[in-house]
């Protein structure tokens, strides 16, 4: 490589250089703060216990009235049936394919292609095959029956809108598992077979407690992407602001509510924004900074779990 | 991996007949485990060959009935109007293609250059104490929703650039009303939503420039500036590339944030009245105009069919962009090796 002495130019650019880096890590700070802190300055005003338990009002008239209940309801209950539904197959098959996989076999390689390149596609093309797949008449269970006399379903409700967070979060909760996994160090596994334990009961009994802060963090991980995403619910969840039934607590109503229609944060967020019907800025502002401590509180989870990780090695 | 330790059967052999029945359930699990686990791996697979194949097999009908007008003409925004009345309508994707490869093209600019400075102070310049908060800055504006970034975009660029629009814009660009939720708005908004993304591909590829490339330098007396540019950056490019395709394909599945700052009118971009009024012309992009017409239109045959073309077009594109930076990536660590002698 060729470098010439230092010319004048040189000298200048020692410190444009540097600091350039330095401003470009600041804008990309203070517009992160920006963001967080307008969120919170605006909403602040908004947020008290009766925006929090009354819930969402989309008549035109009352669009400056309502609270966000149905939304947290909404998220809590999206949140917790998609990584119901990813847990034990994530789980699964980031074991299999960190312990068992053999590389040289083509189905797993296609396994391992087929994954990572499902975590670049958008979420709207997951909710657009969401909607039309769960429309077919054989879903009907999984939400209402759409148009009378139509061999059709409604294709949008809880169970649906879960089922394809499940599919959208599934790739990136097995891969950060996948790699809690792999971490083990590999004398424990030695160890455990010298000790004549098979390798099942090695990694159910070893290798997994081993690696469940990881596994925790995916996890976590999942929960936030599906916290966070609007595109798939607003295609899948219908687009109401409130539940199929008005009794949704009551235990005998859950096939109803989870073949039923409802919100989350991320759609009343979009509702009541000037770009939505709502047009109550206010209202959105309340619901979007709910939605960022949740974001946060999940966050700073994952990082503990992550630093309480790098303390025990 | 697995041939280090024992496998099952193995170790276990046949139970003799007076074994209790813990034993018993112990030595069927160790049997299940491994099919059960593989089931597990092939049906994640299973469900990404099905969406794959799902909405390539729905936008067949778009593709064989109007293939060229679909993709090269530019009438979106009437079609979806008429196809709910219409028998027969002619959709064309050109303005939303537009508005994709416009904002994503801008929103790359914008977070590359800001992003490689990131990653170069991340990665280099940081004092310690600096370092980990603004890692946690980044990760924390990876986690911030896109509705999020919307409202915030909606209620704070959007007017900051209505007042910039030229004021004669009304009289001279005759078409369409320019107003603040604009093209640039959308470039702006979408910048920092993929910029987390490339910064930590960045990031990860200067770290892997060998330490040995970096003390060459410094020995030959080239200051710390020089090595990072001259050095560093070169041999860290295929990871900067692989970063920036990346966060391509995040910019072109973007719908709910640039649904809200980007105008949402299906328009092809045009300098022809001069080049100041060009980045306040409003867009509406592919995934945007799914978001938007999705909800309601689905039930309508000949918009369920567009859509799932649009769907297709951001489907093939992520898919290749994915494999593109895979390939890329696994060369360079090829490379790498290479040089080196050691794996990335």
């Amino acid at each position: 490589m060729r470098v010439s002495p230092i010319k004048g130019h040189a000298r200048l650019s020692r410190w444009i250089g540097p600091a350039s880096a330095w401003i470009a890590a600041a804008v990309v700070a203070a517009v992160c703060f920006f963001i967080v802190g307008h969120i919170v300055r605006e909403g602040y005003a908004h947020v008290d216990w009766k925006f929090l338990t009354t819930d969402p009002d989309p008549s035109p008239a009352e669009s400056t009235g309502g609270g966000v209940r149905i939304p947290i309801v909404g998220t809590t209950f999206l949140v917790l049936l998609s990584t119901l539904l990813t847990f034990p197959i994530a789980l699964g098959a980031a074991v299999y394919l960190a312990e068992y996989m053999d590389e040289r076999w083509a189905v797993t390689k296609a396994i391992r292609l087929g994954l990572e390149v499902l975590a670049g596609v958008p979420s709207v093309v997951f909710g657009m095959f969401g909607v039309a797949m769960f429309s077919h008449g054989v879903f009907t269970f999984m939400s209402s029956s759409g148009a009378e006399g139509s061999d059709v379903a409604f294709g949008r409700s809880f169970l649906v809108a879960a089922t394809v967070m499940a599919i959208h979060v599934l790739p990136f909760v097995i891969k950060v598992m996948e790699e809690a996994i792999r971490s083990v160090p590999l004398s424990y596994r030695q160890g455990a077979a010298a000790l004549g334990v098979t390798k099942w009961r090695a990694i159910r009994r070893i290798v997994l407690p081993a690696a469940a802060p990881g596994i925790a963090t995916g996890v976590i991980l999942g929960m936030g992407l599906a916290a966070g995403d609007t595109a798939i619910v607003w295609l899948t969840l219908g687009g109401t602001m409130n539940m199929a039934v008005d009794n949704w607590w009551a235990l005998d109503q859950i096939v109803n509510v989870l073949r039923g229609t409802g919100s989350t944060l991320t759609t009343f967020i979009y509702f009541s924004s000037p770009a939505g019907e709502g047009n109550a800025p206010e209202l959105a502002y309340g619901g979007a900074m709910v939605l960022i401590l949740l974001v946060i509180t999940l966050n700073a989870a994952a990082t503990l779990i992550g630093r309480a990780r790098r303390q025990t090695r | 991996m697995s041939s280090e330790y024992v496998q099952a059967g193995g170790s276990v052999t046949a139970p003799p007949p007076s074994i209790d029945l813990t034993r018993r359930v112990r030595h069927a699990s160790e049997h299940l485990a491994q099919p059960l686990l593989w089931a597990c791996a092939v049906f994640s697979g299973a469900v990404v060959g099905v969406v794959i194949a799902y909405v390539f097999w729905y936008a067949l009908p778009i593709f064989s009935r109007q293939a060229l007008p679909f993709i090269a003409t530019g009438d979106w925004d009437t079609a979806i109007d008429m196809a709910w009345t219409e028998p027969d309508v002619i959709f064309g994707a050109l303005p939303l293609i537009a508005g994709t490869t416009l904002t994503t093209l801008g929103a790359l600019l914008v977070s590359v250059v800001l992003g490689l400075g990131c990653a170069i102070f991340l990665a280099e310049l940081a004092p310690d104490g600096l370092r980990r908060p603004l890692e946690a800055v980044i990760q924390l504006l990876a986690g911030i929703p896109s509705v999020v970034f919307g409202l915030v975009g909606l209620s704070v660029v959007v007017p900051l650039l209505s007042g910039l629009v030229p004021k004669d814009a009304y009289d001279v660009v005759t078409d369409i009303p320019l107003e603040g939720d604009s093209l640039l708005a959308g470039i702006i908004v979408l910048s920092f939503m993929i910029l987390p993304f490339f910064v930590t591909v960045a990031v990860d590829s200067l770290r892997a420039v060998p330490r040995s490339y970096v003390d060459g330098g410094l020995a030959l007396g080239i200051d710390r500036w020089r090595t990072i540019t001259r050095i560093q950056l070169p041999a860290a490019a295929p990871g900067l590339l692989a970063g920036a395709v990346l966060a391509i394909a995040r910019a072109i599945g973007e719908a709910i944030a640039l649904s809200m700052v980007a105008g949402s009118i299906a328009f092809v971009p045009s300098a022809k009245w001069g080049l100041q009024y060009f980045p306040f012309m409003p867009v509406r992009t592919m995934a945007s105009a799914i978001v938007e017409t999705g909800g309601e239109g689905m039930s309508i045959p000949l918009i369920h069919d567009a859509l799932f073309g649009l769907a297709a077009m951001l489907l093939l594109a992520s898919l290749v962009l994915s494999l593109a930076a895979r390939m890329i990536v696994s060369w360079w660590g090829r490379r790498l090796a290479l040089d080196t002698g050691r794996s990335l």
